[in-house]
């Protein structure tokens, strides 16, 4: 339940590195697999095992104390045509990935363009906007931003509108800043992968006569696609699964009127809080089957805006 | 704009320079604010908590770290700080030993299924980890291990943090491929290549595995909560949660003194490695 | 070659070893006490409760010096949530602190032990028949209540007077309550109480005095959306009007009184359980005193003395006839009654409940007093509300904030709950 920000890897990440080009021997087969016994033992026992559990669990009635009962479809059917606050779960958490991911990603991207021409003082930025996606994930982060939301708070006397945390049409704009407020490791993945971007190729571009922004357009946006791609699609897959800050800003209940349940929460106050470990397990198979299919859509429409310096020949 | 060298374009560079820092400052104001919220309340006496904009306290507080030292639950802090170092310690060790030895796998070495189980591993990255909560619990339950900290600990030995495994495969890949043959023509096979050669030369990944797997473990607060109970086997999280759970609002100062105490060494690590942190991170991401 | 091989293998034994050692420092497992029955008790409360329990524990261990307690003790949610936890694979603590809502679950989930193998050493005949039933599932006993408690309108009397709203008498009705807050909202331009269109406690109150009840005796659902639809109509009135809290105020609440309205200077009333009451104590300076419930028009009284928690013994525990003096000493032994007070509740043993009452203190005797006067007059408690009333509470309220943020009509929302609780109650 850690949504802790992973800090976004680059590019070439689906695929394995390269093989060695020699023929593979005998030994070197055993030798492969000492090494990943203890991975493999991981995959099997934590999480291939569970996985088909809770598949079959999925099926079920089960709520932890007597054996589970063989419901067939009915978790799913109950969730799709008879659940109206699970449909509001989907559609909160809609809501919040399609805010928290475009602003944690361009002010990111903002500020990672600020700091890369900076001469001075550029580490010392880098590492105290960097500083809150460590702490952010924290209990201690979670109880001051439910301080400073509640009526009483910063934001109250700020605003004056009584906080944000016990207002429906505003709580989940809360969870979302507490998101964009850890946006410290998209930028400095961005900062490295402006840094990589050869000097010549703006130089060129001077040359040819485009200003600033032309530059941005046709240099900096297609050289850090890849990286942008990737940090899309680490925020998109977290941004589905965020459950922290929402828990923390709604103090476990994703309220006001349902405003914060996103579907992790209310998948887990299905499963641990009214105990229907069936129904909860049928929820986290259907987000599996939707994080996989948005990645595989990511991964296949990335080919016709992502530019790879290696494949293209402009 | 790294062309600019005229002395025409010096001095309109200078400003927007000054703009930039000037931005960066403002923004990083409001980025600490919550922070510095956090070390202002934790000092202010109870009914100075809400109601008041200023930061400074009136007068400062100590009694409320007074009262956050004593600990909770008869639990004192320094055993909650204790437990959580060590949960963090194991989580690191198991780490840094399970996931580079599977990565030096994956990224060097050759082995049937290699394809597919990369990719099941790259896979179990986005995992959600409700799918498999509730079964684990199960496993270990029926292993009599529930309420001790073999579950906290014992998967990290396992490498079923993928994400690290893939940072350090990353990491591996960009080392140059000579090092090994040149081993090899010495005599050395891949488990001694792995320690001689490629392990030391891996350095700046391990550390990062290490210090994120520190804090993120440190920060865990859920699979603590479901497999400890016992208060003395706490950690300051859980204990965090409990005190919130004791106490009522007049706690305010003390809870949040004691959310200062439990951020502590978070930032003191940060303090400490963040050039590991931040460059280690960034560059053993895009390498390769 | 071999010999390479030898010596990773012996980088990987060490590595293992290394493992072994690590991990092993964490697992330090559950000690025996040097030959000494070691049981666990679990419970919920804050840090007072838990001093006078630790003191009380201290006595059993002084009376049985074989046995050694290990106690520990969180607050409600996350106790209940550990405790369905623990209770999922047979690893439930030998003592446990229930709620009414776990046992029938817990029961019938074989969390529990039959009581009735241990009656010789556990001892309830001190216990009113009717409140040691609330216990009973299937006809077996699986859990003993330790205290009583009851709900109450607790209000600020220095405002009430100031307003000139009399305090209220015995037998008031919903709609005389229903005036009080509309007139104390008008005199003291605050709202007169916590809306209670939010609690299915008060919902109960109000369905009891219309002789209705939440659930039947077969574990349905004992209302119709008609009879929701109603309650919530009745407060999402006095909500618009302003005589009670809004529903930013509301929605904070979490179980604590210094988050209910009453407690942060909002209202002047509130309604919650009598002991937890003493809350308000520190947070409404002018002081509160307790009234009665409303009841239905015609007189029909809708409170009832329930059990406030209720302790259990683990199925599986190795140590059944000593977990049940542990029992027996909490509810019967004078020293330990002298010890806890009135912590959790009302002590439920007559004997004992008599005999402390004259030396209750502060607001101990505020609330034995309180439930003195209403004694004989109130109708025997429901039976253990079936499982999936734990889940329903929940669902009660995020219902009603539909409502009370002007998402859904009463009625709507009313159907949903009814669609809902159904489903709940089917599995």
């Amino acid at each position: 339940m850690t949504t802790t920000d992973i800090p976004a890897p680059a590019p070439g990440m689906a695929r394995p590195a390269p093989a060695p080009k020699r023929r593979p021997r005998r030994e070197r087969q055993g030798a492969a697999w000492v090494f990943l016994s203890p991975w493999v033992l991981g995959a099997i026992v934590l999480t291939l095992l569970p996985m088909a559990v809770s598949l079959y669990l999925s099926f079920t009635d089960y709520d932890l104390f007597n054996p589970p009962h063989w419901v067939g479809l009915r978790n799913y059917v109950q969730m799709f045509t008879e659940d109206p606050r699970y449909w509001r779960s989907v559609l909160t958490t809609l809501t919040y990935v399609v805010i928290a991911v475009p602003l944690q990603l361009a002010l990111a991207l903002v500020v990672a363009l600020a700091l890369k021409n900076m001469r001075r003082g550029k580490g010392f930025y880098r590492s105290a906007f960097y500083a809150p996606s460590l702490l952010g994930a924290s209990m201690s982060v979670a109880l001051v931003w439910r301080a400073l939301f509640n009526d009483g708070g910063t934001v109250d006397h700020l605003l004056g509108n009584g906080g944000w945390i016990n207002k429906p049409g505003w709580s989940l704009l809360a969870v979302a800043l507490l998101t964009v407020w850890q946006f410290g490791a998209p930028m400095v993945i961005f900062l490295a992968g402006l840094q990589q971007i050869p000097g010549e190729l703006y130089e060129a571009a001077a040359v040819d006569g485009a200003g600033k922004w032309r530059q941005f357009v046709s240099v900096t946006v297609p050289m850090l696609s890849p990286v942008l791609f990737f940090n899309l699609v680490l925020q998109t897959i977290q941004a589905f699964q965020v459950f922290t800050p929402a828990f923390a800003v709604s103090a476990g209940k994703g309220g006001p009127a349902d405003s914060t349940l996103v579907y992790t929460l209310y998948l887990y106050d299905r499963g641990f809080v009214a105990s229907h470990m069936g129904y909860a397990s049928a929820m986290a198979w259907v987000l599996l089957v939707v994080i996989g299919a948005v990645t595989a859509v990511l991964f296949r429409t990335s080919r016709s805006w992502v530019f790879y310096a290696s494949e293209g020949d402009r | 704009m790294t062309t600019m060298t005229t002395a025409a374009a010096r001095r309109p560079v200078r400003w927007g320079r000054l703009a930039v820092h000037l931005g960066c400052l403002a923004a990083l104001l409001v980025m600490l604010y919550p922070l510095a919220w956090l070390l202002a309340t934790s000092l202010k006496p109870a009914n100075e908590v809400i109601a008041s904009l200023n930061l400074l306290p009136g007068h400062l507080e100590w009694s409320n770290y007074k009262t956050a030292f004593e600990g909770v639950n008869d639990v004192s802090i320094w055993r909650l700080l204790g437990n959580s170092l060590l949960i963090a310690g194991g989580a690191v060790v198991g780490n840094v030993i399970s996931c580079s030895l599977a990565a030096y796998a994956f990224a060097r070495l050759r082995f049937t299924m290699r394809g597919p189980l990369f990719a099941f591993m790259i896979a179990t990255i986005m995992l959600p980890h409700h799918a498999v909560l509730i079964p684990q619990y199960i496993i270990f339950n029926k292993l009599g291990l529930v309420n001790t900290y073999w579950p906290l600990i014992l998967p990290k030995f396992l490498a079923t943090e993928a994400f690290f495994v893939f940072l350090i495969v990353q990491f591996m890949r960009g080392l140059p491929r000579e090092l090994e043959e040149a081993a090899r023509i010495d005599g050395c096979g891949p488990f001694r290549s792995f320690y001689k050669v490629i392990l030391p030369l891996t350095r700046p990944a391990l550390i990062t595995t290490a210090i994120f797997t520190f804090i993120w473990t440190w920060n865990d607060f859920f699979t603590q909560l479901i497999y400890l109970f016992d208060p003395d086997k706490f950690t300051l999280t859980l204990a965090l949660r409990s005190f919130v759970d004791a106490s009522s609002q007049s706690a305010f100062g003390p809870m949040f003194a004691m959310s200062v105490i439990a951020l502590l060494p978070i930032v003191l690590f940060f303090l400490a490695f963040q050039r590991f942190l931040v460059e280690g991170m960034a560059s053993s991401g895009l390498k390769g | 070659m071999p010999g390479h091989r030898t010596k990773g293998f012996r980088a990987s034994a060490a590595a293992l070893a290394l493992c072994a050692v690590m991990a092993g420092c964490g697992g330090s497992g559950e000690s025996t006490g040097g030959g000494k029955v070691v049981l666990r008790y679990t419970w919920w409360g804050n840090p007072d409760r838990a001093a006078r329990t630790e003191q009380a524990v201290a006595l059993f261990e002084k009376q049985h010096p074989n046995v050694r307690v290990q106690t520990s003790f969180s607050g409600y949610d996350a106790y209940k949530q550990k405790l369905a936890i623990q209770a999922t694979g047979g690893d439930a603590p030998d003592v446990m602190q229930l709620d009414y809502r776990q046992i029938d679950q817990y029961a019938s989930g074989h969390v529990l032990l039959d009581l009735g193998k241990v009656k010789d050493t556990l001892r309830t005949d001190e216990i009113d028949a009717g409140l040691l039933a609330t216990g009973r599932v299937n006809g077996r006993q699986y859990a003993v209540p330790q205290g009583r408690g009851t709900e109450t309108v607790v209000y600020d009397v220095k405002a009430w007077k100031a307003a000139g709203v009399p305090h209220p008498a015995k037998g008031w009705t919903w709609s005389q309550w229903a005036d009080d807050m509309r007139e104390l909202a008008r005199r003291t331009g605050r709202p007169g109480a916590t809306d209670p269109g939010q609690s299915e406690d008060a919902f109960e109150v109000w369905l009891r005095g219309r002789g209705k009840a939440l659930y039947t005796k077969d574990r349905q659902l004992g209302f119709t959306a008609d009879d929701l639809t109603e309650w919530w109509t009745f407060t999402d009135r006095l909500r618009r009007e302003g005589a009670v809290s809004p529903a930013e105020q509301t929605t904070q609440l979490d179980g604590s009184v210094e988050n209910t309205p009453l407690g942060r200077g909002k209202a002047t009333a509130d309604f919650n359980w009598d002991a937890p009451s003493s809350g308000y104590l520190a947070l409404v300076p002018t002081g509160v005193a307790l009234a009665p419930m409303p009841s239905g028009e015609d007189g029909t009284p809708g409170q009832y003395f329930k059990p406030s928690m209720f302790l259990g013994i683990g199925a599986h525990t190795g140590h059944p006839e000593e977990a049940a003096a542990l029992v027996d000493f909490l509810l019967n032994d004078s020293g330990a009654a002298k010890i806890l007070g009135a912590t959790r509740g009302i002590p439920v043993n007559e004997k004992i409940r008599t005999g402390t009452a004259s030396q209750l203190k502060d607001f101990d005797k505020t609330v034995s007093d309180f439930q003195t006067s209403l004694e004989g007059s109130l109708k025997d408690p429901p039976q253990a509300p079936p499982s999936g009333d734990n889940a329903l509470q929940t669902t009660f309220q995020r219902d009603y904030d539909q409502v009370s943020y002007q998402r859904m009509s009463p009625r709507e929302a009313a159907r949903n709950y009814v669609t809902e609780a159904k489903a709940e109650l089917r599995s």
